[in-house]
């Protein structure tokens, strides 16, 4: 039996992206009508990240903003001057929290990396405008750089990795005009974004804009495909087979014009695994996911 | 939304007569039934397959040796690389019908890269020994022995041979943990731990169950093949470990034998794993960091890697 399933049968409407009529794509930006398990997975990734901190401790709190949401959860590797994981979690732009993955962190640690899972606010915090969000994601990383040496971290090795709306995020952070933040334009080593969104318009025309409110700014800005000139590292794109068929698609289309822009850019497709299981991968150093994360890193 | 529902019992149905605690016929059959509970076990045996090619491809084939005399009893060896390195056995399940060795590698990844060796066991199943568990706990056990009787031949050390094991391979196994050992003349502590996962340790309301139609259980395989009637004779320290999204029957079985063990005096620590079904919960044995991966590596003073 599949449990994963996309749209029923039924009288199509006018299509409003590619082969899709507006229920279709709705769906399509909708995680749970592919991915009916998603509250468990959660359970899970809480459940695990409450076990990983009884091993490794509670992680350092730090504040890389002025608001109180500015923040980040630091799980420091033992030996100083070590690389950097920087972890973007997702949740529809408006969901979770940094404390949520830290299930992530001890493959990380006991490889030799730091571990940084970020905070920053939500959209329905900011009135459905997903420019601070992205403003938020860009200052953290170069709050990073700037003060990596304070904590241990080699400020030369920062990878990062995200998923789902957080490597929509990713995207936007990997091309960044770095001028403005204080960091270097090759701040970042190396990015694994999985399950994320890179060009925002289809994300428009679906039901999304109930409670992201959309604009041409917000689209041409934080649309990474269109900014791939600023693009200054290698990429791992990744999306599992059971991924909604625009989240697929993104992935694909994305790794595409990294390509044709002549950046270094890896497709991995996890076969049999749907938007939050590709989460899950991340946390294990022999999964399609975990392993890349860490050879990327130069850790496996 | 929860796919897994906590009861499979459509409240418009009448309850017919009890058959086991607060079950009816239907209620017990759907708890033997993983598939009722676990919507996505096609998917997840397809994961599995897909990443125990990869960690062939990644560790090589394995060492086959055979542990009887039936074309059965056959077992995969994973080089830890070391010499004198803790092993681990594995018992696979599959409601004692299906599945084989060669589709567990993933298991012994794990393992290998901690500096253990892995062994994977073949046995036969329920339909292949006409409905009778005799024959698949007996190889079982024997393929224990053949372990810590060999640890040395392939590298391993005899004095920590540990074992995993899932679902059916559970209930076998902790037969073998609480009197296989004795049947087969081996040290009372010849395993120095075992990691079981999602089994069954009382067979009385798995024969009441539709299980019955292909397991041709009698009154002496019920007395003779449950685990926790045996419990007496266990000595090895055990975790065991269910999910919360695994059926009822599946939960408790895992919960009694685990209070049976302590009232008895015995080493047992229990693992629940939230939003885990009966084959994600496998999954997590096969990652350094997932929740049975870590702590069948702790268990064995092995550091994840």
């Amino acid at each position: 039996m599949n449990v994963q399933q996309g749209t029923p049968q039924r009288a199509r409407g006018a299509l409003v992206w590619l082969d899709m009529d507006q229920r279709a794509l709705d769906d399509a930006y909708d995680q749970v009508v592919y991915a009916p398990n998603r509250d468990q997975v959660h359970k899970r990734n809480e459940f695990n990240s409450e076990r990983v901190r009884r091993r490794l401790g509670q992680p350092k709190r730090l504040a890389y903003g002025p608001t109180p949401v500015e923040q980040l959860d630091l799980f420091p590797t033992k030996q100083a001057g070590a690389p950097i994981n920087v972890f973007i979690h997702g949740g529809a732009w408006r969901q979770r929290w940094a404390k949520d993955y830290h299930f992530l962190a001890e493959m990380f640690v006991n490889a030799g990396a730091n571990f940084i899972a970020l905070d920053f606010i939500g959209v329905d915090k900011t009135g459905g405008d997903l420019l601070p969000m992205a403003d938020q994601v860009r200052r953290a990383v170069a709050w990073i750089y700037q003060n990596a040496k304070s904590f241990g971290g080699d400020p030369n090795r920062i990878y990062l990795s995200a998923h789902s709306s957080g490597a929509h995020l990713g995207g936007n952070v990997v091309t960044t005009d770095w001028k403005t933040y204080g960091a270097p334009n090759n701040v970042i080593k190396g990015a694994l974004l999985g399950s994320g969104i890179y060009d925002l318009k289809p994300v428009r025309l679906s039901k999304r804009s109930e409670y992201v409110k959309f604009t041409d700014e917000v689209e041409a800005k934080l649309s990474s495909q269109r900014h791939l000139d600023l693009l200054n590292c290698p990429l791992i794109v990744a999306h599992g087979t059971f991924e909604t068929p625009e989240f697929q698609r993104q992935a694909r289309d994305f790794a595409v014009a990294v390509k044709a822009a002549g950046k270094s850019v890896t497709l991995l497709v996890a076969e049999g695994y749907n938007h939050f299981e590709m989460c899950e991968m991340l946390g294990n150093p022999l999964s399609l996911i975990g392993s890349a994360a860490l050879e990327q890193m130069k850790l496996a | 939304m929860n796919v897994r529902p906590d009861t499979t019992r459509d409240p418009s149905r009448p309850l017919g007569p009890l058959v086991w605690l607060d079950m009816d016929q239907q209620a017990l059959d759907d708890a033997y039934d993983q598939e009722v509970y676990a919507p996505n076990r096609e998917l997840v045996v397809a994961r599995r397959h897909a990443a125990s090619e990869r960690a062939r491809a990644r560790l090589g084939p394995p060492k086959r040796v055979a542990y009887g005399p039936s074309e059965h009893e056959g077992l995969d060896i994973f080089d830890g690389g070391t010499g004198g390195a803790p092993v681990n056995v594995f018992v696979h399940g599959g409601a004692w019908r299906r599945n084989r060795a060669a589709d567990y590698a993933l298991q012994a990844e794990v393992l290998v890269r901690a500096g253990a060796h892995s062994v994977i066991l073949d046995f036969i199943n329920v339909d292949q020994a006409g409905g009778d568990l005799f024959p698949m706990y007996e190889q079982v056990r024997r393929g224990l022995a053949w372990v810590w009787r060999n640890a040395k031949s392939f590298g391993g050390d005899p004095d920590r041979v540990y074992v995993s094991a899932h679902s059916s391979g559970s209930h076998l196994a902790g037969v073998a943990l609480t009197r296989g050992w004795q049947e087969e003349k081996l040290p009372r502590d010849a395993f120095k731990g075992a990691v079981l996962l999602s089994g069954m340790y009382d067979l009385h309301p798995v024969r009441l169950s539709k299980r019955s139609s292909y397991v041709k259980f009698t009154d002496a395989m019920v007395q003779e093949l449950s685990g926790q009637r045996h419990i007496a004779g266990l000595h090895t320290p055990l975790i065991l470990a269910h999910g919360t999204a695994e059926t009822p029957e599946f939960q408790r079985q895992t919960r009694d034998f685990a209070a049976a063990a302590t009232a008895a005096g015995k080493s047992a620590q229990l693992i629940v794993g939230a939003g885990y079904n009966h084959f994600e919960l496998l999954e997590t044995l096969a990652n350094p960091y997932g929740l049975l991966g870590r702590a069948m590596l702790e268990q064995m003073r092995l550091a994840p890697n």
